[in-house]
């Protein structure tokens, strides 16, 4: 008591053992629940650093995905690859990684000599991450590369896109660049259609791919090629062309142009006349438009296959006068007129039909705009919009305008299926789908004595070569020899020969239009003219792809009467 | 009690801590292993593009018609000819059955020594 009543010295405060422990416990408590919030801070924040970082996944500008990305292979309508993905190595570096650049430098051009050192040096030099050396390579290459263990230089594995058939359906194949994407060609128009999105979706990967089927025969364009070839020595002709279509469906059968390039090798595409001649050339026909003015002028009704035409003397327009090159002058029946390839006969019979009737006509057949087609080299027919007398009756016998021989082809198919245009395609299509898309263009009767012309002309006029070599394929067509234009006049040496055709014509199937360019006789006995060249071109290509499409050759005569008009019998 | 209940957790903590190290371990073998396999599978498939294309060049008809036109000779091949062409509508009908009775009288008529050609020859004359 007494220390209390000493009284108010200082008083100690003892806490209790109890308050003591608690307040060290929250102090720990604290520590720990600072602990924490530091230890999950640093958690969150490193996921929102790596939240942020955005891996690069491009090489050089391009997605890794789209390098990597194929293309689907293209068949035939058989199935047999036209266009397939071949996975190749490509050498790329990381020249912040490269360790001596010299050293680098002259190991690897121990292996790809080609490699200018100056290049490759200022290649591999820098802090960049990614650079290409060389792409698309091959497994052996890519062997010696590794081995000599350079750091800083690996492989990627590529799509390349390979032709197994080489040169033969170039121009319908076209080509595609180093990036896999199509230049040229079936491969350009692939892509405007649907692959360039897949690829940039990064989805066109792996060999999943459905395959693009082609309505291409490569039989069929095996043999067309192989004969174009021929004719290019052969006749020492410049250039050659031919095509040839299901009449009924516009499926392209083959389709071939020489000069020609290598896909595999797009820089043989540059050189100079290597275009593909049946869609982006445009050439003036010549008399296998004569068919053509023909069948317009049967079906306005002009004329009749009966009538007789005066080609006794030329026709005179001013100061010109135009005669025939086989001139008979007598009066001619329409067969005859055809047969004889009479130009004077021609007009007359166009002038039946009235040149702005005639100038209908061809509009109806699509003379004057682009064919529909899915190839991208396309070019646009000079055909004038309106006809004067005499531009109507040189154009009459295919003078003085300009069309591709596609255009022929699919008119031609038109004039023999029935009279219905059907536009080309390069795609597979049946019968059912064409016949939705046909547009009447003439009557079927006109159709049957267009038929009749055409063989007629093979059993007994210009087409007789031709049907020599296709013996009982029942083939027939027209030849065309335009004379070029050099210097402003036409010339009699330098022609473009056309032969047009279709067979088997008791029941047509296919229409063909080959064309050869610049050609010489192939021997002293022979002549220049179409029947000469384009057309035993045209019956040694029937003789040897009829029996692959499944035309069985039937010598019985009967069947060419039976194609033989009433009003003629 | 408590004491025991720690044991027991400190024990199955190690055990714990020991399957999950044993499972992310087995997982990154798996996974080490599923990229071998990718890998492979992307070499092979390379590989098979390869081959494929190769296929292709061989099936080519543009490949096949020189080797062709090389062995022509040996092989005795030629290119068909239309003449060569034949239908069943083409073949001729079968020629009638032969008479049998006909032909059995004629010869048991020779067995019994009666020739009809002697009647004939006898009536030509001839003899």
């Amino acid at each position: 008591m007494a220390a209390l009543a000493e009284g108010h010295a200082p008083t100690i405060a003892l806490d209790g053992a109890r308050k003591q422990r608690g307040s060290l416990t929250q102090a720990r408590i604290r520590w720990m629940i600072l602990g924490v919030l530091i230890g999950f801070a640093l958690v969150g924040g490193r996921l929102v650093q790596l939240g942020m970082v955005e891996t690069d996944q491009t090489i050089e500008g391009q997605t890794r995905d789209a390098i990597q990305a194929s293309r689907p292979p293209i068949l035939d309508r058989n199935g047999l690859e036209m266009a397939v993905d071949i996975r190749v190595p490509s050498l790329y570096a990381e020249p912040r990684r490269i360790i001596d650049v010299e050293e680098a430098v002259q190991k690897l051009r121990t292996v790809l000599p080609d490699l200018s050192e100056e290049w490759l040096r200022n290649r591999l030099s820098g802090d960049r991450g990614f650079v290409w050396v060389q792409r698309e390579l091959t497994p052996a290459i890519q062997d010696q590369v590794m081995r000599l263990g350079i750091p800083g230089i690996d492989f990627i594995t590529e799509s390349k896109r390979f032709y197994p058939a080489m040169n033969e359906a170039a121009h319908i194949l076209g080509s595609t660049n180093v990036d896999n994407q199509g230049i040229a060609g079936i491969e350009r128009h692939m892509d405007s259609e649907s692959i360039a999105l897949l690829q940039e979706l990064g989805l066109a990967r792996g060999n999943a791919l459905t395959p693009v089927e082609l309505s291409v025969d490569m039989r069929v364009q095996h043999v067309l090629h192989d004969q174009l070839m021929d004719a290019m020595t052969r006749y020492q002709a410049i250039a050659a062309a031919g095509v040839m279509m299901d009449i009924y469906t516009g499926e392209i059968i083959a389709l071939a142009s020489v000069p020609d390039f290598n896909p595999n090798e797009p820089a043989t595409a540059l050189v100079k006349d290597t275009f593909n001649r049946i869609t982006s050339g445009i050439f003036e026909p010549g008399s296998i438009f004569k068919t053509i003015t023909i069948a317009g002028a049967l079906d306005s009704g002009a004329v009749r296959v009966t009538d007789q035409f005066d080609a006794r003397y030329g026709v005179r327009f001013g100061r010109y006068t135009i005669s025939d090159f086989h001139g008979k002058n007598r009066i001619l029946s329409l067969p005859e007129v055809y047969k004889y390839s009479s130009n004077i006969g021609t007009i007359r019979i166009m002038q039946a039909m009235g040149k702005d009737n005639f100038r209908d006509f061809l509009s109806r057949l699509k003379f004057d705009e682009r064919v529909a087609f899915e190839l991208p080299e396309m070019r646009v027919p000079t055909v004038p919009k309106t006809l004067s007398e005499v531009g109507a009756a040189t154009a009459s016998f295919g003078h003085g305008l300009s069309v591709s021989p596609l255009h022929m082809v699919t008119a031609y198919a038109a004039l023999v299926n029935g009279g219905n245009y059907i536009a080309p395609t390069l795609y597979k299509r049946d019968v059912a789908e064409a016949e939705t898309l046909y547009e009447r263009v003439l009557s079927p009767q006109t159709s049957d004595v267009m038929r009749y012309l055409m063989r007629l002309n093979a059993l007994e006029g210009s087409g007789s070569q031709m049907n020599r070599a296709a013996q009982g394929y029942r083939a027939g067509g027209k030849t065309g020899t335009a004379e070029k234009v050099v210097d402003g006049r036409y010339s009699s040496s330098k022609v473009t020969n056309f032969f047009a055709s279709a067979f088997p014509l008791d029941n047509p199937r296919y229409a063909i239009v080959v064309m050869v360019d610049e050609p010489k006789a192939e021997n002293p006995q022979s002549g220049t003219t179409a029947g000469w060249n384009a057309g035993t071109l045209t019956g040694r290509l029937i003789q040897r792809v009829a029996p692959m499409l499944g035309v069985a050759p039937d010598f019985n005569e009967a069947l060419d009467r039976q194609i033989v008009p009433p009003a003629l019998r | 009690m408590i004491r025991s209940i720690n044991i027991f957790l400190i024990v199955l903590s190690i055990v714990m801590l020991a399957s999950v190290y044993a499972l992310k371990f087995s997982i990154e073998g798996t996974a080490a292993e599923r990229t071998a396999l990718t890998a492979r599978i992307a070499d092979q498939e390379g590989q098979l593009s390869l081959l494929k294309a190769d296929w292709a060049v061989l099936n080519q008809p543009g490949h096949i018609d020189p080797i062709v036109r090389r062995h022509e000779a040996e092989l005795e091949i030629a290119q068909v000819k239309q003449e060569q062409f034949g239908s069943f509508a083409g073949l001729p009908m079968r020629p009638a059955k032969p008479d049998s009775a006909a032909m059995n009288a004629l010869f048991e008529a020779i067995a019994q020594g009666i020739d009809p050609i002697d009647a004939i020859l006898e009536l030509e004359g001839i003899e």
